[in-house]
């Protein structure tokens, strides 16, 4: 069975040897990036870089996907916000919004452009998506990502108003985020027809650390129910922070299977969820993956998956810096002890 | 001169005011406090900042959220804005000034915008830097006022990597500088390793690590008025 066959596997709810160690997020290296020549901020803007880079960390790694694209801007540039890529960093910093489209409560009545489609980078990534297939298809499961329409409100109008609109206003709320998984919809199309295998749909703006679960239950879950209905492709929704509580209305708006980070108690999870649920996570990319030791990975994957995660995810993007030693340590022990539940 | 129970009253309706994010009961409250002749610091900390802890106490038990705490700060605020210009000079034997921002490739900046706060109702002459603020303006922000502390806030792990940079330039120029950071991927590890002086993970967390700070000052003047 290769990584492809058993992610793929995996979604159909079919048997599996063992857990897979993949992603729907973010997750290139420095080390792949270095060992192409590129510079992190040029990877953005041009496919076959993008492409490139996203494959390395399977190439050189064995991690079971390939994720493009890098940063979390690409909706809300089509919309019309423009962003900043830092061309000038030294080290590695992730694309912002500079401008946003939305200034203040009266522009909140906003259209999607007609050719959607075709703004911004998204004809990029279709190109990325079809480059990326064409070199790693076969072997893994080729995945993209879109954001969720709470968290892609958040990059177009100050997150401030919306929060506090979310509360005074919610009619008018509840209409932007329609009209944002409309928009939300118009991309993850155009990905699928590029030929990715999954989708995440990223919402980490709408975690229980910032809204009521109450919120996300009248607010939040209508659009992703409407976006997840779209999606034709295996899903995947991701929420960060405190999930514990909206656990059961993740699965509700109807992915595939749902993501959680290393703030989740995924047995207790598991145990609301039940066994069929697909439950990835849980764990902490940053101060596991990048700074902990090889010993605190392996003792740190082994309880995800005693808890009971489907597969072996990470709670957000790898951060690149990541010690080659640490995911080297990741990837096997999801081979030793992946195959134990 | 006020008496003490119209003086109550009055404190009572600017933390309920805060509580119940009514900008309007805050700036009526504070205007009332103004016209009788009351110590604007009294109301503030009694008034103000004792609505805000109780926020911060329902934020914790989960009955707020952001949202709500937002709504809670803009009456504040309201509040603050008309008995600022009344207070004396605080005698607190703590008084300072603070540099604030969020780092580079980070434009969150809603866990600052909730420190900073704290800082302007205990009297800090804060320098807000705003967000996606490049490293080498903190130290020079630094240098060029001479504050005691630095706030560093990023929400994003992807941003928080700039902090040990800025905290090694700041405190090789001025050792004695306090440095907190803040945001959703710090934690006391990464405070204790990268030489910072506090943290706070969350926006509760600052706010919370914040009113202990502002709590802390408001009990010395406690004391010391009670000592007179």
């Amino acid at each position: 069975m290769n990584s492809r066959e058993r992610v793929l596997k995996l979604f159909k709810g079919e048997r599996i040897d063992r857990v897979p160690c993949f992603s729907g997020m973010g997750n290139v290296t420095e080390e792949g990036i270095n060992k192409l020549g590129y510079k992190f901020a040029g990877i953005h803007l041009d496919a076959k870089m993008m492409a490139a880079t996203a494959a390395s960390t399977y190439r050189m790694f064995g991690f079971e996907c390939g994720v493009v694209p890098v940063d979390l801007c690409v909706e809300a540039e089509a919309l019309g916000c423009i962003i900043n890529v830092y061309p000038h960093a030294e080290g590695i910093l992730y694309p912002t919004i500079k401008e946003k489209l939305i200034h203040d409560e009266n522009e909140m009545d906003v259209k999607i452009p007609a050719d959607l489609a075709d703004r911004g980078r998204i004809p990029l990534l279709r190109e990325a998506i079809r480059l990326l297939k064409a070199d790693i298809g076969n072997e893994v499961a080729v995945g993209s990502y879109v954001l969720g329409p709470f968290t892609l409100a958040g990059q177009i109008m100050e997150l401030n108003d919306l929060l506090k609109l979310s509360f005074k206003k919610a009619d008018k709320v509840a209409k932007l985020l329609d009209v944002m998984a409309d928009a939300i919809i118009v991309v993850a199309k155009e990905y699928e027809k590029a030929g990715v295998d999954y989708l995440t749909v990223r919402e980490m703006g709408a975690t229980s650390d910032v809204l009521s679960p109450r919120v996300f239950k009248n607010l939040i879950l209508p659009p992703l129910q409407k976006i997840m209905k779209e999606i034709r492709i295996y899903s995947v929704l991701h929420i960060c922070g405190k999930t514990n509580d909206i656990a059961p209305f993740m699965m509700e708006a109807g992915p595939t299977a749902i993501s959680v980070e290393q703030k989740n108690d995924v047995a207790e999870t598991r145990k609301k969820l039940g066994n069929d649920a697909l439950i990835f996570g849980n764990y902490d990319p940053y101060n596991v993956l990048v700074a902990g030791t090889p010993e605190l990975v392996r003792q740190t994957i082994r309880k995800c998956i005693d808890d009971g995660v489907s597969a072996v995810w990470p709670g957000c993007d790898i951060w690149p810096t990541v010690p080659r030693e640490n995911i080297e340590a990741m990837i096997d022990e999801v081979n030793k002890y992946g195959g134990k539940k | 001169m006020a008496d003490e129970t119209k003086k109550k009253e009055i404190f009572e309706k600017l933390k309920n005011g805060v509580i119940q994010y009514d900008e309007d009961a805050c700036k009526e409250g504070a205007q009332t406090a103004v016209d009788e002749g009351i110590d604007a610091n009294e109301a503030i900390f009694d008034g103000l900042v004792s609505g805000m802890e109780e926020v911060g106490r329902l934020f914790e038990a989960q009955e707020y959220f952001v949202p709500e705490i937002l709504m809670c700060a803009d009456a504040l605020y309201a509040g603050l804005d008309i008995l600022k210009p009344h207070c004396k000079q605080m005698d607190l034997g703590v008084r300072g000034s603070v540099v604030i921002g969020t780092v580079e490739g980070d434009v969150h900046d809603i866990g600052k915008n909730l420190v900073k706060m704290m800082f302007d109702v205990a009297g800090f002459t804060v320098y807000d830097l705003g967000r996606d603020v490049p490293l080498d303006q903190f130290v020079e922000e630094q240098l060029r006022t001479d504050s005691e502390l630095v706030c560093l806030s990023a929400m994003m792990t992807t941003s928080m990597i700039g902090m040990p940079k800025v905290i090694e330039k700041i405190k090789a120029k001025n050792p004695d500088c306090m440095i907190m950071i803040g945001g959703a991927p710090t934690s006391k590890e990464l405070a204790d390793k990268w030489g910072a002086d506090g943290y706070a993970e969350d926006a509760s967390n600052a706010l919370k690590e914040a009113i202990k700070m502002v709590s802390f000052l408001k009990k010395l003047r406690d004391e010391k008025a009670a000592k007179k």
